[in-house]
């Protein structure tokens, strides 16, 4: 202040002296020259340098620069593509994806987090606290504590506010059906890669494919505009299954009944469309929940419907009938003599249950005689037998697009021993699986023709392949119909009360390691046709090892089929064909030949 | 005269360059309000799975039947207790 107002002071004295500003002595003394001219050289070197700075980022450097400034504005975005649905052939869902989180840490700046709200941590993931440090006991950077977390229980970890934590979206796959449609559906891993059955099958429809943005961040993080193409991300097919999840749950309760019943170790069982060849049911039992896999054995996981193959025994008896009839060679009223119940070939006996006697072809189906088969089947080279095995898919590498589908097992009929011939006639000596048999029946329902099956929803109606004249397969059907209502029928117990059924038991000895088990072991079955006026539905039934009440295919499985057939026929809608509909079932039905 | 001329580019030039702004200002406003109908959509689009989920799951046969006999009290339909009425008989 002081200074201030004396030099203001000296300025008024100055000019009140008279003194102009120019001409003040001060300014008079002469400086050097060199003096401004440095000032001025040390200037245009600034001015210069300025310039060269300026050529320098906008010319040489400016890429570079462009670049790193993209860098801290411009953002690739990921976008996730959904898996497709699973659906069953009524849009219920089968299987869906749900977004989910896995958490993930940094363990060393978790560790430095109160031991409370590790505590909590630990809660949450719903893991012990101990295993929680294990996991963040780590060298690494980044450790996921647990995946597939649902949603709810991410945002609560979230409100913890440990240091460290962070999540990942990712998705989840849901089975609301469980055990129920399992086998058929399958399921993914972590990854969202699908690993059995349908899942496996469709993966390359199912998938999405993920797309990606470029867009400009605020500071806020908000999005303010989108840079360059955009490319779409484009989420996975929906699949609609030919499953009916109603009949699909009717076959598992009754299979599973009848299972727990016979003390068996297993069983399964199809229902076929006989229209359309979709397939409307497949059961397996044990089966698992796919929702929950910590504790998976390999025998709920084998789908036996589709890949065991097995000696299914009589049931394929109409095969080789029909065959005949077919051919010519036999009538349904042809008698043949089954003799004393006891027919041998070289060095191997063939029996029946009891001495049938002369017995016409008709009988011979609904009383299951093996000799009877035998007979007809000798009359005729191995290899039209071949061939018509052939025909109806046996041996045969299934193309229905299901993953591990098993072809059975058929010789080369070059190979074929006259007692083979016999034997393999009454389905002894070949394997085949559930599905296939279940097919095989496909011509007998429809008029002599076989078509392909679909594990996916049919929207035109498959052009069928003629195996057999449509009189053979009429008359088929009224010998399949005997066994069931018949008064000497093997399958009594297959009687569904308001409707007319037909089909065949098989009852089998179980091979293992190459040669039959001993003690014996047995595979129950039976493959039949309802409603036998117009026929809808082909359904199969296999009962592994039944141990107790039975082991007969008539007394294991013709039940469990009357069971899902009559709940199918009811689920659908499909009106009565028969007026009896009170039914007495004999309590034994006897044995049967094997 | 070229005076003028000037003077008209100028206040065009200074028009342009605020409907310039204004638009920016409008795209910006209307690029949130589609990011935020996206991002509303995607949210729907999860629900709507995560009911369809539910439904499947609550309309699970196993529960239905529970509840029927359980709660209900509820037995299978039989034939024999089914009265049919078929279309064109008496």
């Amino acid at each position: 202040m002081m200074r201030a107002s004396g030099g203001n002071g000296s300025a008024r004295v100055a000019r009140s002296k008279g003194v102009s500003f120019s001409k003040s002595p001060v300014l008079a003394v002469r400086l050097p020259p060199w003096r401004s001219r440095l000032v001025m050289i040390v200037l245009f070197l600034a001015f210069g340098a300025l310039a060269a700075r300026a050529v320098w980022l906008q010319g040489v450097s400016t890429q570079f620069l462009q670049k790193q400034g993209e860098i801290r504005y411009a953002r690739t975005l990921e976008l996730p593509a959904t898996r497709g649905k699973i659906t069953d052939r009524n849009g219920q869902v089968l299987a869906s994806s749900i977004p989910v989180k896995a958490i993930w840490a940094i363990p060393d700046d978790v560790l430095q987090a109160p031991k409370e709200k590790l505590r909590a941590l630990a809660a949450l993931l719903e893991m012990p606290e101990s295993e929680l440090r294990k996991k963040l006991d780590s060298d690494r950077n980044f450790v996921y504590l647990k995946r597939q977390v649902e949603q709810d229980v991410a945002d609560k970890i979230a409100r913890l506010d440990i240091e460290g934590i962070d999540t990942r979206k990712e998705y989840k796959r849901f089975y609301p059906q469980g055990e129920v449609t399992t086998h058929v559906v399958g399921f993914t891993n972590v990854e969202d890669v699908g690993q059995e059955s349908m899942e496996l099958a469709q993966q390359k429809t199912l998938v999405g494919t993920p797309g990606t943005r470029r867009v400009i961040k605020d500071r806020l993080g908000h999005i303010v505009e989108d840079i360059g193409a955009k490319h779409e991300p484009h989420d996975g097919k929906d699949l609609t299954l030919s499953i009916d999840s109603k009949i699909q749950y009717i076959a598992f309760t009754q299979l599973k009944a009848a299972v727990e019943k016979f003390h068996a170790k297993a069983g399964g069982a199809v229902v076929l469309d006989v229209h359309t060849g979709e397939v409307l049911a497949l059961a397996n039992y044990p089966s698992y929940d796919p929702n929950d896999r910590r504790s998976l054995t390999g025998a709920q996981l084998r789908n036996r419907v589709m890949t065991d193959s097995f000696e299914p025994g009589s049931t394929l008896k109409p095969i080789t009938v029909a065959l005949a009839l077919d051919s010519g060679r036999v009538k349904p009223n042809t008698y043949i003599d089954t003799g004393p119940g006891k027919f041998t070939i070289l060095d191997r006996t063939i029996s029946d249950t009891k001495a049938h006697g002369v017995i016409n072809v008709q009988q011979i189906i609904e009383m299951s005689s093996n000799i009877g088969t035998s007979k007809i089947a000798l009359s005729m080279p191995s290899q039209e037998m071949w061939e018509m095995f052939t025909k109806v898919g046996f041996g045969q590498q299934p193309k229905w697009g299901f993953p591990g589908a098993v072809a059975g097992r058929v010789r080369p009929y070059k190979s074929w021993r006259p007692v083979e011939q016999a034997t393999m006639s009454y389905g002894n000596g070949i394997s085949v699986s559930l599905i296939q048999l279940a097919r095989s029946y496909m011509m007998f329902a429809r008029n002599g023709d076989t078509i392909p099956l679909s594990f996916q929803k049919v929207s035109e109606l498959p052009q069928g392949q003629q195996i057999i004249k449509p009189e053979t397969a009429r008359e088929m059907r009224e010998m399949l119909e005997t066994v069931v209502s018949g008064k000497d029928g093997t399958a009594k117990q297959a009687q569904i009360p308001g409707f007319r059924a037909g089909g065949k038991t098989g009852t089998a000895y179980k091979v293992e390691n190459g040669r039959y088990a001993m003690p014996r072991k047995y595979i129950g079955s039976f493959v039949g046709i309802v409603p036998m006026s117009a026929p809808r539905f082909i359904i199969a039934v296999m009962i592994d090892e039944p141990t107790q009440g039975g082991h007969y295919g008539g007394q294991v499985a013709a039940p469990t089929f009357a069971a899902v057939a009559a709940n199918a026929l009811r689920a659908l809608n499909v009106s009565p064909d028969s007026s009896v509909t009170e039914i007495v079932i004999p309590a034994d039905t006897g044995p049967e030949a094997m | 005269m070229s005076n003028k001329i000037n003077i008209v580019l100028t206040v065009l030039l200074l028009g342009c360059a605020l409907s310039l702004v204004n638009a920016q200002y409008r795209a910006r406003h209307l690029f949130i309000d589609l990011e935020r109908a996206q991002a509303l959509s995607k949210q729907l689009d999860i629900e709507w799975a995560q009911l369809q989920l539910d439904q499947s799951t609550l309309g699970k046969h196993a529960r239905i039947e529970e509840i029927a006999r359980r709660d209900l009290g509820m037995t299978p339909l039989t034939p024999n207790r089914t009265q049919y009425l078929t279309e064109g008989e008496p």
